[in-house]
């Protein structure tokens, strides 16, 4: 039986949307990603509401969130939220939403560790990383949560970069012409202290969870909607100690950094994706010339010599 | 398949002085280097390990969620690893909300824990947090206290501290049972002790390395050292970390009314651990 609650009531049919390039159908309404436009093809991944299994058959209980059968197939949990199935082919995803849990919530983990596993299994490169277009071409920055990304995409956001992804930078690296970023959807998180100091309210936002205090930034317009090459990867770094800029880290560090660059890098493990992802990784490495850091700007003369020093990143 | 060694204290006990030695021991007694972030012994609530290893963006989970999957951090952790894992804890010794141990007992290979007189760590918790030293006092004795208060993004999930009667009863209490160290001790011998805890962790040491270690963390060297790289570990702003390091320091600090506060909050204790 397909469960109905308020959060996911869908209007006449699935939704027609699109995330990374994939025609997306979703009983679960996706209000930020846009329609779709492109040609006719079939659903690139389906998501439908219905039962998932609280344990997958011979399924191989990782944690108390993931599981992985032996056939690939793999679920996400989260009691107050939902459970979410993936197929092995990264083509479905079904949710199964807790009774109390809003939209805005079951979307919060279906866009980020859930579509993590649609693109291990597609092919697609995840990484840690907000995207912003500088010139005709895209840079991302990369790091922990908390790090600052978010509050680095709105910033450049609001001086004129356009956004192609906030906290998951999806890569497809199986192009002819080197990495290309695909765009996400127009929307940062965001804590109410770093709205603030934007000079944005929370009034009228959406909770990311509706006990906390971090809330969906729409940023519509200024919304790069089409994929852009990957110039450059800068890791963002919090600590006051490293100079001030971006800097080009040597080849040993760039790779020691795999588990702040990757999104969800033990999902490869659980996966068995591993080795396509790190020869994927190496080969973007190579093509945007390395691994780059950047302390993380505070002052506004800090941002203004980020933004004098995109140009050289892109080349 | 690894496990835990828990350097657990709390706040202003010496945790983070025993840290450096331990780090200091294990590179057989070399200096710490302030110009780079410490990296032995991370904290036990960092927020970066559950998003790495439950596969979860923790940011987006809820304080009780947070909570609960620790137990599982904690178990995820040490599988995953090869080798002993050493981590700072300012935790009391807890359950999850569902009721499971914060510091599971099948992942734990040792635990020390760290006590200081609170008369001393009143004062020393003033200046780090920024209390008044009354402030302090009543921190100290208030039932389920916290620090990394949720509510925004911090690089660690909050933690329960409880009373420091409560802290010190529920490690005293913990399985496995701690190693036992009193910073006055610790103050007094420090090459005796950090062998001591070095056997218990399963380090192995020679004296020399044992007493290099205790030399290049003597407390005018840290002091040294901050006053050159800078010393950032939670303290309020434009604060020192390492400040005197003494025992018995509270006598010049202290009024009598206050001593006599504390000694009416946590006497039982107290009394227990020879304070008083």
């Amino acid at each position: 039986m397909t469960p109905t609650v308020d959060c996911c009531a869908a209007g006449d049919g699935p939704a027609d949307r699109t995330l990374c390039g994939l025609r997306v159908l979703s009983d679960l309404p996706l209000p930020e990603l846009r329609p779709w436009t492109g040609d006719d093809r079939p659903a690139d991944l389906r998501i439908r509401l219905g039962d998932v299994p609280g344990h997958l058959e011979e399924g191989l209980a990782i944690h108390p969130l993931v599981q992985v059968a032996p056939d690939g197939r793999c679920r996400f949990a989260l009691a107050a939220v939902g459970a979410y199935l993936i197929s092995s082919d990264g083509r479905e995803v079904v949710i199964a939403p807790a009774p109390n849990a809003t939209g805005d919530e079951i979307r919060t983990f279906l866009f980020g560790t859930v579509f993590a596993v649609v693109c291990h299994r597609r092919g697609l490169l995840p990484l840690h990383a907000c995207c912003v277009q500088v010139g005709d071409k895209a840079v991302a920055f990369a790091g922990d949560s908390g790090v600052g990304k978010s509050t680095l995409a709105a910033t450049l956001w609001t001086r004129g970069y356009p956004l192609l992804a906030d906290d998951v930078t999806v890569v497809d690296m199986n192009g002819p012409g080197g990495p290309r970023v695909l765009p996400a959807f127009p929307r940062v998180k965001l804590w109410r202290d770093s709205l603030e100091r934007l000079g944005r309210s929370v009034d009228g936002l959406g909770a990311v969870r509706a006990s906390l205090d971090k809330y969906h930034l729409p940023v519509e317009e200024g919304f790069c909607a089409t994929s852009l090459p990957l110039a450059g990867l800068v890791q963002l770094e919090k600590s006051r100690k490293v100079p001030a800029g971006i800097r080009l880290l040597p080849v040993t560090q760039g790779l020691g950094r795999l588990n702040m660059v990757l999104y969800r890098p033990r999902l490869m493990l659980r996966l068995g994706t591993q080795a396509q992802q790190m020869a994927q990784f190496l080969r973007l490495l190579g093509s945007v010339g390395g691994l780059r850091a950047l302390r993380r700007p505070e002052t506004p003369a800090e941002w203004d010599e980020v933004e004098a020093l995109l140009p050289a990143v892109v080349g | 398949m690894g496990g835990f060694y828990w350097i657990a204290s709390y706040p202003k006990s010496g945790n983070t002085w025993m840290r450096l030695m331990l780090a200091s021991l294990i590179e057989g007694g070399a200096p710490p280097d302030f110009t780079k972030t410490m990296g032995f012994a991370s904290a036990a609530g960092a927020v970066t390990d559950m998003d790495l290893f439950l596969d979860v963006e923790s940011s987006d989970l809820t304080p009780v969620e947070q909570a609960e999957l620790r137990h599982d951090l904690a178990v995820v952790t040490a599988a995953a690893a090869t080798g002993p894992q050493f981590r700072k804890v300012h935790d009391w010794w807890g359950l999850t909300p569902a009721g499971r141990p914060l510091f599971p007992p099948q992942v734990t290979l040792g635990s020390v824990y760290l006590v200081r007189d609170p008369r001393d760590v009143a004062v020393s918790w003033a200046h780090h947090s920024g209390l008044s030293l009354d402030d302090s006092i009543a921190f100290l004795a208030r039932p389920g206290a916290v620090v990394a208060t949720a509510g925004r993004w911090k690089d660690q999930f909050e933690q329960r501290l409880d009373s420091w009667s409560g802290h010190v009863a529920s490690w005293l209490a913990a399985d496995p049972a701690p190693l036992l160290v009193p910073y006055e001790r610790l103050s007094a011998d420090p090459a005796g002790v950090l062998a001591q805890v070095a056997a218990h962790c399963a380090i192995t040491a020679s004296d020399a390395a044992i007493m290099n270690a205790v030399t290049v963390t003597r407390f005018d060297r840290l002091r040294r050292e901050e006053e050159t790289h800078g010393f950032e570990l939670g303290q309020r702003r434009g604060r020192v970390f390492f400040r005197r390091g003494l025992a018995g320091g509270w006598r010049d600090t202290l009024s009598a009314a206050q001593a006599d506060r504390i000694v009416q909050d946590h006497g039982p204790m107290m009394a227990r651990l020879g304070y008083i």
